[in-house]
């Protein structure tokens, strides 16, 4: 459940529409409750279309680049760790409704599965188009000048990008993930 | 392409013991639905990672269903 | 079920009775005569295509006649054996030589006319009775217009109408017009507690049953108006009253408390007539009655009887004692579930474990003399170790599959993908000797990967593997491809789609084929030593079943003495002494080679998994470690100590404990009473703890005939909230009226008050038929306290078991593992899982010592293969898997001054959730690893992916 909150609210910053995912459940049993919950769900897919094409956005370049970052920012140790200390204290508490999930994973995962996203989109951004600006960088990552600025600071101490003018470039460009 | 002839590729994630059993039992029945689904099978659906369910929008999925 | 159905040493003969019984326990000669099922069960596939065919309707008897079906059929499709079979009476070929047409289109040749019934003589060693409840008589039912009103119907016919795979498919709907419902109306005690038609008993599971219908149907229809008449509400199961209370808040069930209502029928709709508990006489209409019909003795209670030689109790049960509630009057001969007594799920299933228990008792010395055992050559780690050379198998399943998919072009799709070195269709790919034929190619082609494209890995898997185990392949090594019960079957409308989706359901098998690895079927030695914790009756009687079935077992009690709560027992519930229970569990006890009794000890620490606890238990200061298999909680519970109602203020109110012990010994507080009033519900149900105690009222009842007994001219009031004396207790509850105790009801935001004025004692209640309130003056007030769990935090704390909001132990799960934690080789019995009386504590730890004796004459704990792993170098040690584990199977430990996570293999059971949850992507799981699924998901895109 905690997963699943964080994956819609993961998809939101992605660019996919979290309407794409459901999680139901039907137990052995019920098998005419499967199908309903089944053929309800292709519908609903059906009506909101094509990924990318109904998100009003280029597929391959945008959310194609987004999902790319995602996943890298998924597997990253800071955004697992978070997501792993939720859980655990929700089980603690036992309290599981929807809105402490809800709230814990917009206060606790959210934010550093965005900062490793943008980290992640930069990175491939420079390595896959080459020197850009700031503000070409926040445009295409859709994150905002402030966060790209603080995220180029830091990888720029780390010595991944470097500033030549009003430029950006990537050095080395690594999966910084182990 | 129009809503109608749209035919979205999905992905489904089902726990053994569950919705997998629950999708048999509607084959047993010979109930119909939609042949867009292609299903993982996995033990629990606590085995589902973030990272699955990006990595198949990554790949083009037009949805994840994850049946517990 | 499936279990039943997989294990060699269970044999299952359906359409079977008893016929005769002779000999002695340990070898008894029964005849058992065996009507034919008319298709054969090895060679039936379940594939329905007979029931299709043929042209003769029955009435479908498992739907409770409310639907059709053919002759040849199945009653539902989890059945065991999984096979169909005929019904004689309508088939045309039996009867008249014609037709044949199953026959003709069984593919699989399984319909065979030529069996005949027959008699089997067993050699056998012991009987467990077990043939359930028998139904009330319709004439009962039709007292409330049953047979008489369409839409009058039975709570067995409601539950198929509910059922999701009921012949309505889960619509509830008025059978007189198949419409919905609006309006609907459940009676309560329909043929129960009613000596008119001779079943005076209580039948003890409908109140909860009723609660669970109108849930489901409020579930399906959250408009329909839902009323429910009881008399009492018994719902004194562990939990209950808590799930009753949530589904009546939830679903606004309306609850009324009247004797059965009158039924008549106005202009198609229902009129009830009744009147309540305060003298109020109502009037509404319905769409529906159900009436909740009772469990009725076996029907042929008494043939059974007879021929196994045992006797019946008053009502057509079978007899049996409270300090042996699983032995029937012949020896060797034991009953277990609702035959016994009306009796729900987790009574039942946690009996049947008890039963097991006995039997072993009884035929220890001949263990492991009979049971069979498979043996496999030894895996070929060459083969398996080289690349992966993939064979896929395509099933046409007859014409399931291959009706509706192409069977040719998935076969000739398959040959084109990585790593597929053969490729073959097989008509059907399960029987016998396609299975032959798989395994030499599977040889002859030196594959180590097998992907069967057919039906589901739910069913089929395990036989699969036993072929590739039988050529010295690892049973992991395959994968199937469920192109059955997931594709043709549910797409036989669109066979190009239903083809595609073949396609890629096998890709993605291949894909994940490919990355299969053997996994280790490793085993763990058992110490073959149980640890009980508590001496009282429950842990003397796990103690004793344990070691009479062959194992040593330590007894760990805290006092200095054995006994527990039996010890403030006077009678048991049916008059019996409860010293003499006692006496002769202590004796047997004490003498017992295999038991060692620890007093004045306690588990301090407890290390290890199923087969391998290691503990330490501090006796007088000082600590003793011991090795043992498995752990069996039965720490008990205290009775609860009251500080409302004057207790302890004035010494002329006491508790039921205290009373029977003046009882017993005829002095003290008894001199010159003539008023007594007993309140129940002390404690319980919501004025300290939540739940209800269960064994009260009858204890209640019990001492006030012992009353009467001693004075038949003193008053008793009862004040109570419900009278929940279940089961064969009933009896006891009438006697009490009949014997001119008063009872009388009280809600419970109006309890009863104590007030002492003068040196004298006064009730006040509130009178509900005079509605106002009364004062009884009384010499003795008697407090029904309840049970309260005992310190089980702390050894909750040691087992990292859990509890239940009210304290007491949580078992893995409530009706089927009743007895068992979720933390493998751990058992619970008696007050420390719930408030129960003696009997059923006796039965619970016989059940609780049966599950213990699994792990400990197995001698070697089989350890699941899909399990975690931790890649030690990659483990930060963060604890999260730890803390997210359900089943305890995870710890961590130091290694250089550095935490690091281990999987105890024993206790996991394979979810994934600690894999799915590690920052740093260390564990990975058997069978299911995260480059499996990567490798799944990327060939669910095919070309598709970016």
């Amino acid at each position: 459940m905690i997963i699943a909150e964080a994956c819609r609210q993961v998809l939101k910053d992605v660019g996919v529409n979290p309407e794409r995912t459901a999680l139901e459940w039907a137990s052995a049993a019920e098998a005419p409750r499967f199908v309903e919950l089944i053929t309800r769900y292709v519908s609903a897919v059906k009506s909101i279309g094509p990924l990318g094409k109904a998100e009003g956005e280029n597929k391959e370049a945008v959310i194609g680049m987004h999902l790319k970052a995602g996943a890298k920012a998924a597997s990253a140790l800071k955004v697992r760790t978070a997501l792993g200390k939720l859980a655990k204290d929700i089980k603690k508490s036992g309290d599981y409704s929807p809105g402490i999930i809800s709230e814990g994973v917009t206060k606790k995962v959210f934010p550093a599965f965005r900062e490793e996203r943008l980290t992640q989109e930069v990175q491939i951004c420079l390595s896959e188009i080459g020197p850009c600006k700031s503000a070409d960088l926040s445009e295409k990552t859709g994150g905002g000048i402030k966060e790209i600025g603080k995220i180029l600071e830091t990888l720029s101490r780390k010595k991944m990008v470097k500033k030549q003018g009003s430029n950006w470039y990537g050095i080395g460009m690594g999966n910084q993930e182990s | 392409m129009t809503a109608g002839d749209f035919n979205p590729h999905i992905l489904g994630f089902f726990c053994h013991w569950c919705c997998y059993a629950a999708a048999d039992a509607a084959g047993v029945s010979r109930y119909q639905y939609p042949p867009n689904v292609r299903v993982i099978r996995v033990m629990c659906t606590g085995r589902i990672d973030l990272r699955f369910i990006l990595e198949a929008f990554g790949c083009g999925a037009d949805g994840v269903f994850t049946g517990g | 079920m499936v279990e039943a159905g997989r294990s060699p040493n269970i044999e299952i003969l359906t359409s079977a009775r008893l016929e005769n019984l002779d000999g002695k326990p340990g070898r008894f000669t029964a005849i058992v005569h065996q009507e034919p099922r008319f298709i054969d069960d090895d060679k039936c596939t379940a594939c329905g295509t007979c029931t299709m065919y043929c042209p003769m309707p029955v009435v479908d008897l498992f739907n409770e006649r409310l639907d059709i079906t053919r002759a040849p059929h199945i009653d539902y499709a989890q059945a065991v054996p999984t096979s169909y079979y005929i019904d004689a009476r309508a088939c045309l070929r039996i009867n008249y030589e014609t037709c044949n047409l199953c026959a003709q289109t069984c593919t699989a040749q399984a319909i065979d006319f030529s069996q005949k019934p027959r008699k089997l003589n067993l050699d056998i060693g012991a009987v467990v009775l077990a043939p359930g409840f028998g139904r009330i008589d319709p004439s009962v039912l039709k007292k409330y217009g049953y047979g008489r009103f369409h839409n009058v119907v039975t709570s067995m016919e409601f539950e198929r109408l509910t059922c999701a795979s009921g012949p309505t498919e889960g619509h509830v709907v008025r059978l007189s017009d198949r419409e919905p419902l609006k309006k609907i109306a459940f009676l309560q005690c329909v043929g129960s507690r009613d000596e008119i038609c001779g079943n005076g008993y209580c039948s003890s599971v409908c109140c909860m049953y009723a609660i669970k219908e109108a849930s489901v149907a409020k579930e399906h229809d959250p408009d329909l108006e839902v009323v429910l008449f009881f008399m009492d509400i018994r719902t004194q199961g562990k939990g209950f009253d808590a799930a009753r209370e949530r589904a009546e808040e939830k679903y606004g069930l309306r609850v009324i408390r009247a004797r059965i209502p009158r039924v008549d029928q106005v202009d198609g709709r229902l009129a009830l007539t009744w009147t309540t508990d305060d003298g109020k006489s109502c009037s509404e209409l319905f769409d529906m009655v159900v009436l909740s019909e009772g469990l009725s003795a076996p029907k042929d209670a008494e043939a059974i009887a007879e021929i196994a030689g045992i006797e019946l109790n008053h009502y057509g049960f079978c007899k049996t004692c409270v300090d042996s509630p699983l032995v029937a009057s012949r020896k060797g001969v034991y009953v277990a579930g609702a035959f016994q007594g009306p009796k729900d799920i987790p009574e039942s299933v946690t009996q049947a474990s008890g039963v097991a228990a006995m039997v072993s008792e009884l035929l220890s010395e001949a263990r492991n003399t009979q049971t069979v055992t498979l043996s496999y050559p030894e895996e070929d780690k060459a083969i398996e170790s080289e690349g992966p050379r993939i064979g896929v198998f395509v099933c046409h399943c007859g014409s399931n599959i291959a009706g509706v998919v192409d069977i040719n072009a998935v076969r000739d799709y398959a040959g084109t993908l990585p790593d597929v070195v053969f490729c073959r269709d097989t008509l059907y790919s399960c029987s016998q000797d396609a299975l032959k034929g798989i395994a030499s190619k599977i040889k002859g082609n030196r594959l180590n990967r097998v992907v069967i494209a057919a039906c589901s890995p739910r069913t089929h898997e395990p036989l699969f593997q036993e072929t590739l185990k039988s050529i010295g392949l690892n049973p992991a090594l395959i994968e199937m491809a469920n192109i059955r019960d997931q594709c043709s079957w549910v797409h036989s409308q669109e066979p190009e789609a239903a083809t595609e989706k073949a396609k890629e359901i096998v890709r993605m098998a291949v894909a994940k084929a490919r990355l299969l690895e053997p996994l280790e079927q490793t085993t763990v030695d058992v110490s073959p030593t149980a640890l009980v914790i508590g001496g009282g009756a429950a842990g003397m009687t796990a103690a004793l079943c344990i070691a009479d079935q062959g194992f040593e077992c330590l007894l760990v009690e805290r006092s200095d003495k054995l006994g527990g709560n039996l010890r403030r027992l006077v009678w048991t519930m049916d008059g019996g002494e409860a010293s003499e229970v006692l006496d002769n569990l202590i004796k047997r006890v004490d003498g017992h080679p295999l038991v060692c009794v620890m007093l004045e000890a306690q588990v301090e620490d407890v290390s290890g998994y199923v087969g391998n606890f290691t503990s330490s238990i501090v006796k007088a200061g000082q600590p003793v470690v011991v090795d043992h298999g498995v752990i069996v909680i039965a720490t008990g519970g205290r009775e609860y100590s009251p500080t409302s109602y004057q207790y302890g203020v004035n010494k002329r109110v006491v508790t039921q404990l205290e009373l029977e012990k003046s009882l017993a010994s005829g002095k003290g507080i008894l001199k010159n009473i003539k008023n007594v009033v007993m309140i129940q519900c002390v404690g319980s149900r919501g004025e300290d703890m939540r739940h209800c105690s269960r064994l009260c009222c009858t204890q209640a009842i019990k001492n006030a005939l012992k009353l009467k007994g001693i004075k038949p001219d003193i008053r008793i009031y009862c004040l109570y909230r419900d009278m929940r004396t279940y089961g064969f207790s009933e009896d006891l509850f009438k006697e009490a009226r009949k014997r001119g105790v008063i009872f009388i009801r009280y809600e419970p935001d109006r309890r009863p008050e104590v007030i002492e004025r003068d040196g004298r004692i006064k009730v006040r209640v509130f009178d509900r038929l005079l509605k106002d309130e009364i004062d009884i003056s009384a010499c003795l007030v008697v407090l029904s306290v309840g049970i309260t769990p005992g310190a089980n935090d702390v050894l909750a704390n040691v087992l990292k078991a859990p509890l239940t909001p009210e304290g007491f132990f949580l078992e893995a799960h409530v009706k089927l593992r009743p007895v068992e934690l979720a933390s493998e080789g751990i058992y619970v019995c008696g007050l420390a899982h719930g408030p129960k009386p003696l009997d059923e504590s006796i039965a619970q730890a016989k059940a609780a010592a049966a599950k213990a004796a699994i792990p400990l004459a197995k001698g070697k704990a089989q350890v699941a293969s899909i399990v975690s792993r931790v890649d030690k170098a990659a483990c930060i040690g963060c604890g999260i898997c730890e803390s997210l584990c359900p089943f305890n199977a995870i710890r961590l430990f130091r290694v250089n001054k550095r935490r690091k996570a281990e999987t105890i293999t024993a206790s996991c059971k394979g979810c994934g959730i600690c894999a799915s949850h590690c920052p740093t992507l260390a564990i990975s799981m058997g069978g299911f690893t995260d480059e499996a699924i990567m490798a799944q998901i990327h060939a669910f895109a095919g070309e598709r992916c970016v």
